[in-house]
């Protein structure tokens, strides 16, 4: 049965924070100009076609397109649920004339979604992409460049450790290979749109998501516990964590650069007597205000003499702290109900954000380091440069539209994130090619 | 289980020649073929009362929050199950050497598997029964596996047609890096012996969720002693499955009036002991304001400040409490007195007389239907919606948690222990809040396990010398005289507990009815025969 409640993405923005935003970003864009701006991006920047090839998978399976839950947010926060669309050419008319805020994609289900009120025993969900869903604000307490919903470079880091960490994760223990990874606002998705991911049912996901979280929480504290020998999944994330994690928390974050940052380091460990030796260790051998550098090699120094020294508590349940404390804080924190859920709605891929102006880009994620969420382009800045090009050409006018449509992204900065999207797409096509050659 | 085979004509039953020992082979089957025999309507209220009496046990294990399979959890449900006098499904999961099946464990295989079918029937009927249902159908059935040797695995393996194969060694050299690091549970010396199954990860969830095992290319590697998450995945499907087609025809089946009410009430009744009527004890009432303050847990120990303080009290807590004091053993004469000597301090005793006499007599099983009705159980006072000025009910469920704080510490608790009650009561479990107070109140170490008041009333005096601990095994279903323990009216009413305040409610309308017109006391005493209103 589909919850009636929408589960809501992002929060309604208020007028102060989006001017806050405004102010920060150099091609000023005004949020209440969206409404202006929308049509023109739907119609001559979305991209329709490749959309709809998605969501439509090769038609491999009946009905994958025409049974979709598709949810449109309008302006004033009106929020529509249970939309589906018979063609690609239907989806396109309604966003184009209903210029949603944003659009959500929900799941395949057993009849069309429309009929939700008179289908007896309501709709069940068949299949649904498997998704994970990374928050930057869930890094909030080891972050000390922003907070809440804003993203710099150095919070970017954290977001391509992650995406790194899941991405080999899903493709070697799982086999997974069609994985289509998105930059949001204030954080990433990743679409998991294997055959197999799909057809998925709850129990498997729930078991999915928890696999892949290894992270606790104590009284708001993050944990991670280690068992005597490392299940492989946990070794590779280490590989992946180790090299990165004197540039990301030590130089960028400064994380333990404070009295209240060295607080963060005591708290991931779980035994008080532990926990207040090395207090005392930590303050005798550093001012306040150390640099996270020196005390983390006091840590992991003060660990290992322990270690080695006798039999006490940190040759045993602390053996692997430093291991644990480094997977603590730069393993993926997934927000593991969004995995779990089967019916759960999720924003979609270019869609604008409402607060920004900034369009949610594929990104690939071997190559996520190079991606830049501050420079990712906003409405305004994408419909000036259609402008400017036009301008130049002056061939927008004379062109016929249609043939200029299809090619108008390609004249601006999302480009290059079409391009990772056509690339999903060609590979997850291949999949389907010896099917469709027996039609 | 088909209830149509059982309405033809009696004649053309098939006698079954099929041994008991054929038809259920193992303690550990796959409840996959609906039985098909003829079930006594006694026998099979038996065999249901009995299966959720295990079910709650694993219930308990699992609220208490200790680890499936740990040794706390297999102490816990073990001494549990003996207790609540359940030794026949405690032999099937204990392993125990000697194939020599003796005709009591054949038996119990056929409870078992008979039992796990008429619960479908009554659990299939929501989401949440449903879901709780397999859950600990599931409980069980892992605790059963376990118990299996080898030998016995291998056989249920083939039997059941699982096609799986060990990897050979060579397979095994190509991934050993990979089970060295991520088999949990097993030393590498170990690793080297056992024998590993390959699997899609879909197969044994479980072990994905916690890591236990090596996972590539979406492959399980599981190795023979996690063997059951495989089995345990398809006896759950096969479950779920049967669920479903037990949800198709459940109309058809409770077709039949007699098992439609039990079904539907299942759920909801009481198992423990019967507190219907109190042989070993008489409690003075003047004892009963000390009482309130050692012995009573706090549902009942608000019933009687409220009468003592308001001298009334509204007919859910007349009933909660009144028929508690009967199963403490307050006689009906004492009873009558207690209720009078408040009563009449704000009424004449005309009026007391006229409106509430009849009320007690008939707890006591003396006037109209004559049933001896028993005393609520926690499940039932929890389910009661107290309106406002109503004093009975769950006061951990009813009250809002700062008036539950407010009382407890009025009760002389230190803010420490209204704390750990609070632990409890916020998450829900009441029951286990309850628990808490008793082993505060105390000084206790030993938590009880709270399904009744009158059993925590009991606990209490046994804790404090004034009673001895019945020396008999606990719990209604003696291996002796079973029978006797589950049949006759009190049992009934017992799993038909919604029927007692539905008869009352009638009953009490009627009483206004015929005070309002006659105004004599004498009009309801033998003329309502409350018995036409039920039959």
């Amino acid at each position: 049965m589909p919850e009636q409640t929408a589960e809501q993405e992002s929060q309604p923005q208020t007028a102060t924070t989006a001017a806050t935003q405004d102010s920060k970003s150099a091609d000023s864009y005004d949020s209440s100009m969206l409404p202006d701006m929308l049509p023109v991006y739907y119609r001559r920047l979305f991209p329709h076609e490749p959309f709809y090839r998605w969501l439509n998978y090769g038609h491999s399976e009946d009905n994958i397109f025409v049974n979709r839950e598709i949810s449109f947010t309008l302006h004033d926060d009106i929020y529509i649920r249970y939309l589906c669309f018979e063609t690609q050419a239907e989806l396109e008319k309604e966003i184009c004339s209903r210029n949603p805020y944003k659009i959500d994609i929900g799941a395949v289900l057993s009849t069309r979604p429309k009929n939700f009120r008179t289908v007896p025993g309501g709709l069940t969900p068949v299949q649904r992409e498997l998704v994970f869903d990374i928050d930057a604000t869930d890094y909030d307490e080891i972050r000390n460049c922003c907070s809440g919903a804003e993203i710099c470079l150095k919070c970017w880091k954290f977001m391509v450790v992650a995406a790194r960490v899941l991405d080999v994760a899903l493709r070697e223990d799982f086999d997974f290979e069609n994985l289509l990874w998105i930059s949001g606002r204030r954080g990433i998705h990743c679409w998991v749109c294997d055959h197999t991911a799909r057809h998925l049912d709850g129990r498997a996901r729930a078991a999915v998501a928890e696999y892949l979280n290894i992270l606790t929480y104590t009284n708001n504290t993050a944990r991670v516990q280690l068992n005597d020998r490392t299940h492989h999944s946990l070794r590779r994330a280490l590989k992946i964590v180790e090299p990165m994690f004197e540039e990301i928390i030590l130089e960028d974050q400064n994380l333990f650069g404070t009295p209240k940052g060295v607080q963060k380091l005591l708290q991931m460990i779980s035994d008080e007597g532990a926990r207040n030796d090395l207090e005392a260790y930590l303050q005798k051998t550093h001012e306040d205000g150390a640099h996270s550098k020196l005390v983390w090699e006091s840590f992991v120094r003060y660990a290992n003499s322990m270690r080695t020294s006798a039999a006490n508590i940190w040759s045993r349940k602390l053996k692997n702290i430093v291991q644990e404390v480094q997977l603590c804080l730069l393993y993926p924190r997934l927000d593991i109900n969004v995995t779990k859920g089967f019916n759960h709605l999720l924003k979609a891929p270019f869609c604008i954000h409402p607060a920004t102006g900034k369009v949610c880009l594929p990104f690939s994620a071997t190559a996520a380091a190079k991606f830049d969420p501050t420079t990712v382009p906003t409405i305004s800045q994408l419909l000036q440069e259609i402008n400017a090009h036009d301008d130049k050409t002056k061939s927008y006018m004379e062109a016929p539209e249609d043939k200029s449509r299809i090619k108008d992204y390609k004249k601006t900065s999302m480009f290059k994130g079409v391009v990772v999207f056509e690339e999903f797409l060609r590979k997850l096509e291949r999949n389907f090619k010896p099917k469709t050659m027996e039609f | 289980m088909d209830f149509n085979l059982k309405k033809r004509a009696r004649h053309d039953v098939k006698v079954e020649v099929v041994s008991l020992e054929s038809k259920f082979p193992h303690n550990v089957m796959i409840y996959h073929f609906p039985p098909t025999e003829d079930v006594h309507i006694d026998e099979f209220e038996d065999l249901a009362l009995e299966r959720l009496r295990l079910l709650r046990v694993f219930d308990r294990a699992t609220t208490k929050g200790l680890r499936m399979m740990s040794d706390d959890w297999k102490e816990y449900v073990n001494a549990e199950l003996t207790r609540d006098g359940l030794r026949g499904y405690l032999r099937m999961c204990s392993s125990h050497s000697g194939g020599i099946k003796q005709e009591a464990d054949l038996q119990m295989r056929r409870r078992d598997y008979l039992s796990h079918f008429i619960l479908r029937l009554a659990y299939c009927r929501s989401e949440d029964l449903l879901r709780w249902f397999v859950a600990r159908e599931m409980e069980f059935f892992k605790y059963k596996f376990a118990a299996l040797s080898t030998a016995e695995i291998k056989q249920f393996l083939e039997e059941n047609s699982f096609h799986i194969q060990p990897l050979t060694e060579a397979q095994k050299d190509e991934v050993k890096d990979g089970l060295y690091e991520s088999t949990v549970g097993q030393s590498v010396a170990k690793i080297e012996l056992l024998e590993f199954y390959k699997v899609p990860f879909t197969q044994v969830l479980d072990l994905v969720r916690t890591r236990r095992c090596y996972l590539k290319a979406g492959y399980a590697y599981v190795n023979t002693h996690d063997l059951v998450s495989i089995v345990a995945a398809r006896q759950l499907e096969e479950i779920e499955r049967g669920m479903q087609a037990a949800k198709a025809f459940i109309n058809d089946v409770e077709a039949d009036e007699r098992i439609s009410r039990m079904l539907k009430s299942l759920h909801n009744s009481y198992t423990g002991k019967d507190y219907t009527v109190c042989k070993d004890a008489s409690v003075p009432i003047e004892s009963l304001d000390q009482l309130s303050k050692t012995s009573m847990p706090l549902c009942m120990r608000m019933c009687h400040d409220h009468i003592r303080s308001q001298h009334h009290i509204k007919h859910g807590g007349r009933m909660q409490y009144g028929l508690f004091l009967k199963g403490i053993g307050v006689s009906l004469e004492d009873s009558l007195r207690f209720w009078r000597e408040e009563f009449t301090k704000k009424m004449d005793v005309d009026k007391f007389a006229r409106s509430y006499e009849y009320n007690i007599h008939h707890n006591y099983g003396k006037k109209g239907s004559m049933v001896n009705y028993t005393p609520y159980s926690c499940m039932k006072i929890i389910k009661e919606m107290a309106a406002p000025g109503d004093c009975h009910g769950c006061p951990y469920k009813s009250l809002d948690p700062p008036t539950v704080k407010a009382k407890l510490a009025a009760y002389g608790l230190s803010p420490g222990a209204i704390e750990e009650v609070m632990f409890f009561v916020t998450r829900g479990h009441y029951q286990f809040a309850c628990g808490k107070y008793f082993m505060l109140t105390h000084n206790s170490n030993v938590e009880p396990t709270i399904n009744h008041p009158n059993s925590y009333f009991e606990e209490s005096q046994i804790l404090m010398g004034n009673r001895q601990k019945s020396t008999r095994t606990p719990g209604p279903v003696q291996p002796t005289n079973k029978r006797a323990g589950i049949r006759g009216a009190a049992n009934r009413s017992m799993l038909n507990g919604d029927d007692d305040d539905e008869l009352w409610r009638i009953a009490e309308s009627q009483e206004k009815a015929y005070l309002s017109q006659k105004g004599i006391a004498e009009a309801f005493d033998d003329d309502l025969d409350l018995t036409q209103i039920t039959e």
